[in-house]
Parts: structure tokens; C-alpha cells; sequence
């Protein structure tokens, strides 16, 4: 049906379907992200219990691969945490990113932050 | 394009490609609604309505964070994934030449098995590592591993920025955490000048990719240029950090393919193995065992927990008898704790998760009212398992939709007039 033939029933009627739709959708997200939440929470509950009942190792200084990689006089890492071969091969530098946000903002694209 | 575990996927693996111009999520505009879900979800509003019908789209590359958040939440499947390394992973695992090796993150063994049946949040590690074993990889090493690196390389800087904390030269509290590409993509974008308060470690998948070339090409005799790292993630942010240009310090590309818990899920079940009736197994030797404390990277306040075991042995002298931390456990929002180390004082530390409920915490340090020594963030809402990687809540999909029409439909005909 084109909007041209459409009768005035027919307007008030496809009114009230859209109305419909924005004013459910609008309650419907914050129902299911809700929803959602419990269904992340039950894959955090599980997190929890496995480190707690199956990883016989509790913290990260005990793995004796860690105590390997770290040994003072062996280890790949011998000179320990935030040495030298850390600082070359596990850290890292950031760069800026924000020009071009800042540009599609000057564009007039309105965004949330 | 490609169905996965109910996610379209665009079959394609760029290769030198600068990350910040790829579409890691896109909206098919015949299959959106205009229910704007997206819209909501999304912190930075990077996914919007670009026309009267109300039809979203990505609007640009540099706002999207890439956490996925907008694809795990679209009740009409309409959102799809651009990047897939499935293809290439296949070939390189049938190549005789090439080493390839699995990087399993924490979350993707809280997901994957529900994609074979199991109840929501099944731990699967031993499964997960024999069907890797089963696919082909010739090291099942794992990014459980380097969370323990992780956590001994950032709980030093940590120990290093408190207990120099004024002196001249040192890097600023707080230290917030660098393991969430996708917060780490929104840090650079929307605060750049928090930047110096960012721990300088690279995410354990960073610190895997470059290990695995060097240490572990070392320990096994392995010619690093032969070997093929393989990412695999509960994220669509980590295809991103995977092709970041300096993640190349091995003298290679660190990460070859990033794929995630969905799409090895597909994997499995192409290469026709039976999940479920496999026996687990344990990873290969040297970096694939992990701890607890690498376990709960998964979750919200996990990497804060796992951080606060060694910084509080190291600041005490003692031992931690009790390793649970239980006061930084978030489910949602933000979470802040003080942890009183004996010998010490108190370390005051925040979780969040949401890169809403981050910014919050950034214009707070930005105002320099932060209170805080020690800032965890995650970008997705719990954390990992619910990584925009993860497979879908089926009721997202299933019953949002069907109750939607079906409340509509009612409404609607109790106001028609009646015949």
C-alpha cells in the first residue's frame, strides 16, 4: 500500500504500530540487558569455582613455569619482572589516537563521549 | 559472508592492513529493525541511525571500539562480523611447514562448550585443549600462561609506581590496566592524555604472541619464522590489537590470526570432532600452565584480584593464606575497594566495567580528585565471558524478539475497533 492511497484508518492505525514499537523497544532493552547480565553472571559464577576447585595453583608467583621463566640465574626473564629483555619483549608504547575523532566531531557527527 | 554460531562473518583476513581502518562490526542494513539497541549499548556512539527509516550503521571506524557489545545485544542478528581468519587458520593447519600454535584466552573456556549443548558458563579447559590438539595445532600453549606473566610484570610496575609514588621519573597513579583492547583503543581515542596512568604492559595475548617466538621458539628448537600464532579470543576487540603495527617485537608478527570462541566453535565442528566425548587434556609444557589467578582474567575485577595476590605478598613480606579477594568481584558498574596490605597501609583500588562506567573513572582522574592506586577496566559489561567474541545468550535472540511482536500484536488489537 502506497502512502498515497492510504485511508485515514489506515494512518492512525500504522501510527499506533510505529508508537508501539518505540515506546516497547525503548523498555524491551533494558529488560534484556538485564536478562543478559544474569546470563554473564552465571558464566562468572563459574569462573570462580573453577579457580577456587580446579586450578590446584592459586596465584601467578607460584606456577612453577613462571618460577622457570623468572630464575635468577637460567631464566629467559633472569633479570625479573620489568627488566630489560620484559621492557623489549612484554612492554609496550600507545599512541594517540583522538585527531581523528576530533575531526568527525568538526564534520558534525554528534557522539556519546 | 558466512554463518557462524548464529553471527554472518565477511570471510576475510587482511594482511598488512592498518587495523584502524577495518569495519571489525558492520550492520547488514536489510536485516536492521531500527529498534536501536545498538545505539543504547554502545558507549561511544559510534553506531547510530544514518537515515529517516531509522536503519543503523558504524559510522565510522575511529569511534568503534570494536568490543562487539552492539552485535551480542541486536535481538535481529542484523550486526556482523568483518574480519575472519578462519579460512587462513585451516590452510595453515594442513600445511607440513608451518608450526601453528593455539593461544586460548581465559573466557573462551567459560563459552565454548555451550556451543555444543552445555549449560551456560561450563568449564571446558581440558576439552578445549584436546580438540586444539585434535584440529591439528602442533603446540597447545595458552594465554593462561602469560596472565601469569602478566600479573607478575604488571604487579611490579605496580609495586615500582607506589612505592616511588612523587619521586622524579615515575609514571603517575593511578595505573589503570592495559589487558582490554578495546578500553585501550578508547583510552587512546577519547583520553589520550591519561595515556602516562596506562600500564606499559602489553595485554597477555601481547605478551604470548612474542613469547611464543622467542622463549618458546627457544625451548622447543623451533625456527621462529615457521611458527604461526593463532589468538583465540572471547573478543572481536583482539582482531584489532592483533594487527596493531608494534605488535611485531618477536621479529615477526607476534599474533598471526586472531580468531574467536564462536568461530572455533565452527572450527570443531567442521573438522567433524565430537566435543563432548572428548577426554581432556592437559597444554603443552613450558607456556601453557596457568593458575587461578590467570583463570579470572575472564571476569570482571579478575585481573584486579589476581594483581592484588602478588602485590600483597610482595608489599607484606607475607603470605596471602586466603587467596579470595572477594571485594573486587563486580558483576556490573563500578566497583571500588580498600585492600589494607599489612606493613603497608591501604591500597585503594576500582573496578569497571562498561567503557561508560570508564569514563567516569577517567574524568575523575582527569579532575584529580582519584583517589585510587590501582584501576581495572574491562569494556564489555562483566568483563571477558561476556566478550563480544562469546557465543550469543540465546534468549537475546529467541524471546526478545517473539515477546516484542507478540506484545505489539496484543496491544494493537485490543485498541482495534471493534467489527
Amino acid at each position: 500500500m502506497s502512502i498515497g492511497k492510504i485511508n485515514r484508518r489506515g494512518f492512525i492505525k500504522a501510527c499506533g504500530v510505529m508508537a508501539g514499537y518505540a515506546v516497547l523497544t525503548a523498555n524491551m532493552t533494558k529488560e534484556a540487558v538485564a536478562a543478559a547480565m544474569e546470563f554473564v553472571g552465571l558464566r562468572q559464577a563459574q569462573v570462580y569455582h573453577a579457580d577456587a576447585k580446579i586450578y590446584k595453583i592459586r596465584k601467578s608467583q607460584d606456577n612453577p613455569m613462571i618460577k622457570k621463566l623468572y630464575d635468577k640465574k637460567h631464566g629467559f626473564l633472569h633479570e625479573g619482572p620489568c627488566g630489560h629483555m620484559s621492557h623489549r619483549l612484554l612492554h609496550t608504547d600507545y599512541t594517540d589516537r583522538s585527531a581523528r575523532v576530533s575531526a568527525l566531531k568538526e564534520n558534525g557527527f554528534k557522539l556519546k563521549i | 559472508m558466512r554463518k557462524i554460531e548464529d553471527v554472518m562473518y565477511q570471510t576475510n583476513a587482511p594482511d598488512g592492513v592498518n587495523p584502524d581502518n577495518v569495519f571489525f562490526v558492520q550492520v547488514d542494513a536489510t536485516k536492521c529493525e531500527a529498534c536501536g539497541t545498538c545505539e543504547e549499548v554502545c558507549a561511544t556512539g559510534a553506531i547510530q541511525s544514518i537515515n529517516e527509516d531509522g536503519i543503523h550503521q558504524v559510522v565510522d571506524t575511529s569511534a568503534c571500539m570494536n568490543c562487539g557489545q552492539c552485535l551480542v545485544n541486536c535481538p535481529y542478528g542484523a550486526i556482523y562480523e568483518g574480519v575472519s581468519f578462519v579460512d587462513e587458520v585451516f590452510e595453515k593447519l594442513r600445511d607440513p611447514d608451518t608450526v601453528v600454535v593455539s593461544m586460548p584466552a581465559p573466557a573462551v573456556r567459560y563459552g565454548l562448550g555451550e556451543c555444543f549443548g552445555k549449560p551456560t558458563g561450563t568449564y571446558v579447559g581440558p576439552q578445549m585443549h584436546a580438540a586444539l590438539r585434535q584440529l591439528g595445532f602442533d603446540y597447545i600453549w595458552d594465554n593462561e600462561f602469560s596472565a601469569d606473566v602478566t600479573i607478575m610484570e604488571e604487579g611490579t610496575e605496580l609495586i615500582n609506581r607506589v612505592k616511588n609514588a612523587g619521586k622524579k621519573g615515575t609514571l603517575p597513579l593511578p595505573q589503570f590496566t592495559s589487558c582490554c583492547p578495546g578500553w585501550m583503543k578508547f583510552v587512546e581515542t577519547f583520553h589520550p592524555e591519561l595515556l602516562p596512568h596506562v600500564s606499559t604492559c602489553k595485554s597477555p595475548i601481547g605478551m604470548l604472541g612474542s613469547l611464543a617466538k622467542t622463549y618458546g621458539a627457544h625451548e622447543t628448537g623451533t625456527p621462529a619464522k615457521k611458527m604461526y600464532t593463532v589468538s583465540i579470543m572471547p573478543c572481536i576487540a583482539k582482531k584489532y590489537e592483533g594487527m596493531r603495527e608494534e605488535m611485531a617485537d618477536s621479529g615477526y608478527r607476534d599474533i598471526d590470526a586472531t580468531i574467536n570462541t564462536r568461530e572455533l566453535a565452527y572450527m570443531i565442528k567442521k573438522a567433524g570432532i565430537n566435543f563432548n566425548s572428548l577426554k581432556g587434556e592437559d597444554p603443552d609444557p613450558v607456556l601453557g600452565e596457568s593458575t587461578g589467578a590467570a583463570t579470572i582474567f575472564g571476569t570482571s575485577g579478575g585481573v584486579m584480584e589476581a594483581a592484588l595476590r602478588l602485590a600483597y605478598e610482595v608489599l607484606s613480606g607475607k603470605k596471602l593464606d586466603n587467596p579470595d579477594i572477594k571485594v573486587v568481584r563486580t558483576h556490573e558498574g563500578i566497583n571500588s575497594a580498600d585492600v589494607k596490605v599489612p606493613g603497608f597501609g591501604t591500597v585503594k583500588v576500582a573496578v569497571a566495567s562498561g567503557l561508560a562506567n570508564a569514563n567516569k573513572l577517567c574524568e575523575e582522574v582527569k579532575s584529580g580528585k582519584s583517589p585510587y592506586h590501582f584501576i581495572e577496566i574491562m569494556a564489555c559489561p562483566g568483563g571477558c565471558v561476556n566478550g563480544g567474541g562469546q557465543p550469543l545468550d540465546p534468549d537475546v535472540l529467541a524471546s526478545l524478539f517473539k515477546s516484542t511482536v507478540a506484545r505489539i500484536n496484543r496491544r494493537f488489537r485490543a485498541r482495534r475497533p471493534q467489527a
